[in-house]
């Protein structure tokens, strides 16, 4: 199979069949064989029933039913999981995307991309409450991860399936795909898509989602640029405490053999410190074990993404 | 219920125990009264020797009983998932090896399963003394508050499930007391039921302050569950950054004085208070940072989804 469309569904009983017709109508002009994979995310209305309707005609729509609301990434997770195609592209539920755009991202994966991101150039949300919150948010996710991708938010991306499928997608991750993909020397590629308004029900940035997206973020940093040597990061934290430390101990150090009196909050903070770097290095320690015994690593994924350059007549010489 | 589905009965012997022949006897004529085909299998957790010999007796007796004997103990638990492992049905039955609900009650438990996962025994009315019985409600408020769930007898352990279940979930340690919780969690269809007590309970339940504590940590063991196995930084985050802003703060300020207005700088325990605090707020975060690389490298193994069905119509 070439393709795989994938879209979690969760209380979407209005919108799932113009969305269905519109996959379809997208993915029939392609001529290429595809499956749509619906997951119904334990929607509460008839989501499932609608769309179990839908997949009894037609043999390349596929729905797959949670037993409870587990969110967006798990949702996506399952359909990556169960996909066959070749290509996966992912998208939102709600019709906020349009599977118009579905031929553009096909286009440019076959033009060698392992990684296709889209962009909601001219997003139908309110500037105050979304846009500018999240055009800030791109640019730090972009600083952190060193993928400056313009909108981390856009569900609406393709992936070549053996690389999406070895990237681990847990909890609320799916907003940092492109960063993780990038370990793996994945090619990304940005596009500009169209995006049309939410009709029903808004999300706003509030302060705990501020706070949820900083944590996600020192938890990607700490995944990407270290995940292969967690003592290094580490030790890279303990830097400003040890110039604190030095700073206090040479202040103890200094007022010892000039005055020949003894600070006693001084030399109490520079060892403070020194207990902390010698907690964070064994951090790092315990790191390299976590890291060794798991089965994650991405950047030996780098085989999947590299291209072997040989010359023809080797063998004949 | 359609047909009659196959039960296994699993009965843990551990530290409570009551004269398992009797027992047996009015589990047998319930289980026998309720109608489904069943096995019953008892696990001994360790050394009773007494136990043993009466269990014997029935497996010659009676040819549905099974009895596995564990080399050392292992804790309940453990008892249970090995009994889980050795029974065929695919409903389970898990029943104390003492009195807690009225055996006559089984069949109410049976009935009301209907189209749920699981349902749950509750005991009510209750005749047990009044300490148990308000300390039980504290216990029970604050578990709710924590993993919002309503249940108000998790310590009875009479409880009809599919075996998906446990396929699903893996209790371990002392977990298997809020297997519902973990089981409505994961999206099953878990419902309690109201039982009668049985009153041969009543008259022994004197809890040591040891039973206490370790239902204390039964309540910070959950909040962990809860809170920390997705995403720990979150957690561990909250801890650390407070405490590392307001160490922080406490820290700028004597400095701040000594820069204005000139207060020597070296005899202010302000300051060791504050990089005390730094210091701990640090080593929170970086623990943080720790649990959030062991969920990282074990994601592809963790299912986070459950899928109730797939569905597609076939090509040919």
């Amino acid at each position: 199979m070439e393709l795989s469309i994938i879209a979690p569904l969760y209380n979407e009983v209005d919108n799932v069949k113009l969305l269905y017709e519109a996959i379809k109508t997208a993915a029939d002009s392609l001529d290429i064989t595809y499956e749509i994979i619906f997951v119904d995310d334990g929607s509460k209305d008839d989501t499932f029933e609608v769309s179990k309707d839908l997949a009894l005609k037609d043999p390349n729509l596929k729905i797959i039913k949670f037993r409870g609301n587990y969110g967006q990434t798990p949702a996506m997770a399952a359909g990556i999981d169960n996909a066959e195609g070749k290509i996966v592209i992912t998208m939102d539920g709600d019709l906020q995307n349009d599977p118009g755009d579905i031929p553009l991202f096909i286009e440019k994966i076959n033009e060698g991309y392992d990684l296709v991101v889209g962009w909601r150039h001219k997003r139908q949300d309110k500037l105050i409450s979304r846009k500018i919150p999240s055009k800030i948010a791109n640019w730090i996710i972009g600083k952190v991860t060193g993928v400056p991708i313009k909108d981390n938010g856009c569900s609406l991306k393709a992936y070549r399936s053996e690389i999406i499928k070895k990237v681990p997608l847990y909890s609320e991750m799916h907003r940092f795909i492109p960063a993780m993909a990038s370990l793996t020397g994945a090619r990304v590629a940005e596009i500009k898509v169209r995006h049309h308004a939410r009709q029903f029900g808004e999300s706003k940035y509030g302060l705990s989602r501020i706070y949820k997206v900083i944590m996600d973020l020192l938890t990607i940093k700490t995944i990407i640029a270290f995940s292969s040597k967690p003592l290094l990061w580490f030790s890279l934290l303990s830097v400003p405490f040890a110039i604190i430390s030095f700073l206090c101990l040479s202040l103890f150090g200094f007022e010892l053999l000039s005055y020949g009196t003894v600070s006693l909050v001084y030399i109490t903070i520079g060892m403070l410190f020194v207990i902390l770097i010698a907690f964070l290095l064994m951090c790092g320690a315990i790191g390299e074990l976590v890291y060794r015994t798991g089965d994650v690593r991405l950047h030996e994924l780098s085989s999947l993404t590299s291209d072997v350059i040989q010359g023809v007549n080797k063998d004949e010489r | 219920m359609k047909d009659k589905e196959f039960i296994s009965v699993v009965i843990p012997i551990s530290e409570r125990i009551d004269d398992l022949l009797e027992l047996h006897a009015d589990y047998k004529s319930a289980l026998v009264k309720v109608g489904n085909p069943y096995e019953i299998i008892y696990v001994v957790d360790g050394d009773f020797e007494l136990e043993l010999k009466q269990l014997t007796s029935l497996v010659n007796d009676n040819d549905n009983v099974k009895v596995i004997k564990l080399a050392k103990t292992f804790g309940e638990a453990a008892a249970l998932n090995i009994g889980f492992e050795n029974s065929t049905g695919e409903l389970i039955l898990t029943l104390p090896a003492y009195y807690q609900v009225e055996p006559t009650e089984l069949s109410t438990l049976v009935q009301a399963f209907g189209t749920n996962d699981m349902v749950t025994a509750c005991r009510y009315p209750r005749t047990d003394s009044g300490i148990n019985r308000f300390m039980a409600k504290i216990f029970h408020k604050i578990l709710g508050a924590i993993t919002n769930s309503s249940f108000k007898d998790l310590g009875c352990s009479v409880r009809l499930f599919k075996r998906k279940i446990i396929e699903e979930i893996v209790v371990y340690g002392e977990q298997h007391r809020f297997l519902p919780i973990a089981a409505k969690g994961r999206g099953f269809k878990v419902e309690e039921v109201n039982l009668k007590q049985s009153a041969k309970e009543t008259y022994r339940r004197i809890y040591r302050i040891r039973t206490y504590f370790s239902r204390l940590l039964d309540i910070l063991n959950i909040f962990f569950l809860v809170k920390f196995t997705k995403k720990p930084l979150r957690f561990f985050g909250l801890i650390g950054s407070f405490t590392f802003v307001s160490g922080g703060a406490l820290f700028l300020y004597p400095i701040i004085e000594r820069l204005f207005f000139g207060v020597a700088l070296a005899d202010r325990p302000a300051l060791v208070i504050a990089s005390l605090m730094i210091v701990l707020g640090v080593q929170v975060f970086a623990l943080g940072l720790i649990g959030e690389l062991i969920i990282f490298t074990h994601a592809k193994n963790t299912k986070e989804y459950n899928i109730e069905k797939i569905i597609y119509k076939n090509k040919s």
